[in-house]
């Protein structure tokens, strides 16, 4: 009975082999629902849903990048002047043109940044960190400092409020990049290269890998991802804001480290995002319906931030005890 | 044997901020005159202590291979605590700051050096949290008037001996930091951390004790920083200070504290804040927007890692035979 149990749960591992993060989300999980008054409800799963698809597109990029060792910042002023450049550009060349340049300009910062990183091989917390101020200037002066209006319609609304199927778009779109860093991390060529460059960039080059660039295609698949949460997020606020998202890289590197991705490089699954983004989410949510004052919500999130960051890292971790309770494939 | 002043296998890295500064002073001289008045290298001069301070702070954390983005938030909350010492207790309370600094990085500290936490996520945590706790003391972010703002504007804005009394305090902290750094025990354990971790927990120093002194003093100078502001705005502002944490890593990095760590000078960084400072005031009397000043600072920062490249590809570590 015990071996048949022990071999169905190894079946079950195997097959799952989910982070430790997933079950600090579903402890989470349990705990909001029993505690917070209509938090396990479906409309609020939706609301959840939708908020933390944002910040699971951004994230998927910047799963990328810490898996190559770096650290991307400028994803929270680049968002800022994708949106002022969309609204500008609209009235001239029409919602899709408006919502093309603005993808443009991201994609723009993402090259600027993995040329800089991989070719003078600079810090790329130094680079990313210059493009996140230089390009809040930018959008700034772009805008005269305040928020553009952008003229509403249907379509420039649909990014963020439509529904295929039922399902809202950037639920959708968040899915899709999980899906697809799962499927370039696990089987393409550029996603295994991303790992081992991450890890030892040095026995990379000697191996005759293409180490710059490999890591400028890391970068501007990054931003690519983050092209595509900027045409939500700016169809979302149907304007053009020079202060869209300060906080998105933090955020995304937060979402990142809770579920459980090292920013030393080299590791980190699509799985492990997923489960990030989604106990910041829970979070964020659960502090609202409490109704807390501002201050209480800073403190229960960075109290959160950090508490699943070191469960995650405390010897004893849940992840730890689910493989070592089960025994090895074929033992010793 | 080799210059204390000048080590010739760093390259020219203690020299871009000193030649940044004068770039700057020259530029802008040229460009608009008044830059040059007396009036307003005082003004540039007063200005600067408070980016100093962070970026000294900064430069402690970096030293140790590690890096704060609390600074800012900490800033806040110790302008906090401090006013609210001040107007319970009279001026010692302003020492308030500093505590609230101190217990601040005393949390870094231990979370990135016994929890193993990276900086950043860690000083993130504590960055929201540490913001919350400013906003929970001062009923959702209202300042903090100070009682006898009388004293605080003779000590900011008095002149003695060419200077406020605040700001010869902070240069007196700066000087102290440099002690600190070169000088005692404990500042050249965090360079050593810095430079080679492993060799720390080798000789069996205690790496985490070490890691935590260098963010308690990093947070304690940030704590120093909040009282400045404090004084300077004669209130508490427990929302200030957003932004500054990036300003004071541009300082540290442009002063040639080397973000691989282990490599750190006290002048060059703040030579660094007044280059910072200078530029953000000569973009202004030259009638330029903050925006495009902003543009301007993270141009510099990219710059800055630029040069350190050109260093780095220049004068390459391996040449090191005219030493």
């Amino acid at each position: 009975m015990t071996a048949l149990a022990i071999r169905m749960a190894r079946q079950v591992r195997d097959r799952i082999n989910m982070p430790a993060s997933f079950f600090v989300a579903i402890a989470l999980f349990a705990l909001f629902a029993l505690t917070v008054p209509r938090f396990a409800t479906s409309g609020n799963a939706e609301n959840v849903l939708r908020v933390a698809s944002i910040l699971c597109v951004v994230a998927c990029g910047q799963a990328i990048v810490l898996i190559l060792g770096g650290i991307e910042f400028s994803f929270g002023s680049s968002v800022a002047l994708a949106s002022i450049v969309t609204v500008l550009v609209v009235p001239d060349y029409g919602v899709m043109g408006g919502f093309a340049a603005g993808a443009a300009v991201v994609l723009l910062i993402g090259v600027l940044n993995g040329a800089l990183i991989a070719r003078f091989h600079l810090p790329p917390f130094i680079v990313t960190l210059g493009m996140l101020m230089a390009v809040a200037g930018l959008a700034a002066t772009l805008a005269g400092g305040l928020p553009i209006d952008a003229p509403p319609s249907e379509a420039f609304s649909w990014p963020a409020r439509g529904r295929v199927l039922g399902v809202p778009v950037p639920v959708i779109a968040a899915g899709a990049s999980v899906g697809t860093l799962f499927l370039v991390l696990a089987y393409s060529t550029i996603g295994r290269l991303w790992y081992l460059v991450g890890a030892n960039p040095e026995a990379a080059r000697l191996s005759g890998i293409r180490v710059r660039t490999t890591i400028f295609l890391g970068y501007l698949a990054a931003s690519a991802f983050c092209a595509l949460a900027a045409i939500i997020l700016t169809s979302r606020v149907g304007s053009g804001q020079p202060s869209l998202a300060p906080n998105l890289p933090f955020e995304t590197i937060a979402a990142c480290a809770i579920g459980g991705i090292p920013l030393a490089g080299g590791q980190g699954r699509a799985s492990q995002v997923l489960c990030g983004v989604l106990i910041i989410a829970m979070m964020n949510n659960a502090v609202v319906l409490l109704n807390f004052p501002v201050a209480y919500q800073q403190l229960m999130i960075g109290a959160v931030i950090l508490g699943s960051v070191l469960l995650q890292k405390s010897s004893g971790s849940i992840g730890v005890l689910w493989r070592s309770s089960v025994p090895k494939r074929g033992g010793r | 044997m080799t210059s204390r002043v000048f080590i010739p296998h760093l390259g020219g890295r203690f020299l871009v901020a000193p030649l940044c500064l004068a770039m700057a002073v020259v530029f802008f001289g040229g460009a608009a005159p008044e830059f040059l008045s007396l009036g307003n290298l005082q003004n540039i001069a007063t200005q600067m202590w408070l980016l100093a301070l962070l970026s000294i702070g900064q430069m402690f954390a970096i030293a140790s291979r590690g890096f704060d983005i609390s600074v800012g938030a900490t800033a806040a909350l110790a302008s906090t605590a401090a006013a609210l010492g001040a107007n319970a207790f009279g001026l010692p309370g302003l020492l308030a700051g500093p505590i609230a600094g101190l217990a601040v990085g005393t949390l870094n500290g231990a979370l990135v050096g016994v929890a193993g936490i990276q900086p950043i996520v860690a000083t993130l945590g504590t960055l929201i949290a540490v913001r919350g706790i400013a906003l929970l003391l001062t009923d959702d972010g209202q300042v903090v008037p100070l009682v006898d703002a009388a004293a605080a504007a003779r000590m900011s804005f008095n002149p003695v001996l060419g200077l406020p009394l605040a700001y010869w305090a902070a240069i007196l902290l700066v000087c102290l930091a440099a002690l600190i750094l070169n000088r005692s025990v404990i500042g050249r354990r965090i360079v050593m951390l810095g430079s080679n971790p492993e060799a720390v927990r080798l000789v069996g120093i205690g790496y985490a004790r070490t890691q935590i002194r260098a963010y308690q003093l990093c947070s304690l100078y940030a704590g120093f920083a909040g009282v400045l502001l404090t004084l300077r705005a004669g209130t508490g502002l427990p929302t200030e200070g957003a932004g500054m944490e990036l300003q004071a890593i541009a300082a540290a990095v442009i002063g040639g504290t080397a973000l691989s760590g282990g490599v750190a000078r006290v002048v060059p960084v703040v030579l660094g804040a007044a280059f910072i400072q200078a530029l953000l005031t000569g973009l202004n009397l030259q009638g330029v927007s903050p925006f495009v000043a902003q543009i301007a600072v993270g141009l510099v920062i990219i710059g800055s890692g630029l040069l350190e490249y050109a260093i780095r590809h220049f004068f390459p570590v391996e040449h090191r035979s005219w030493t």
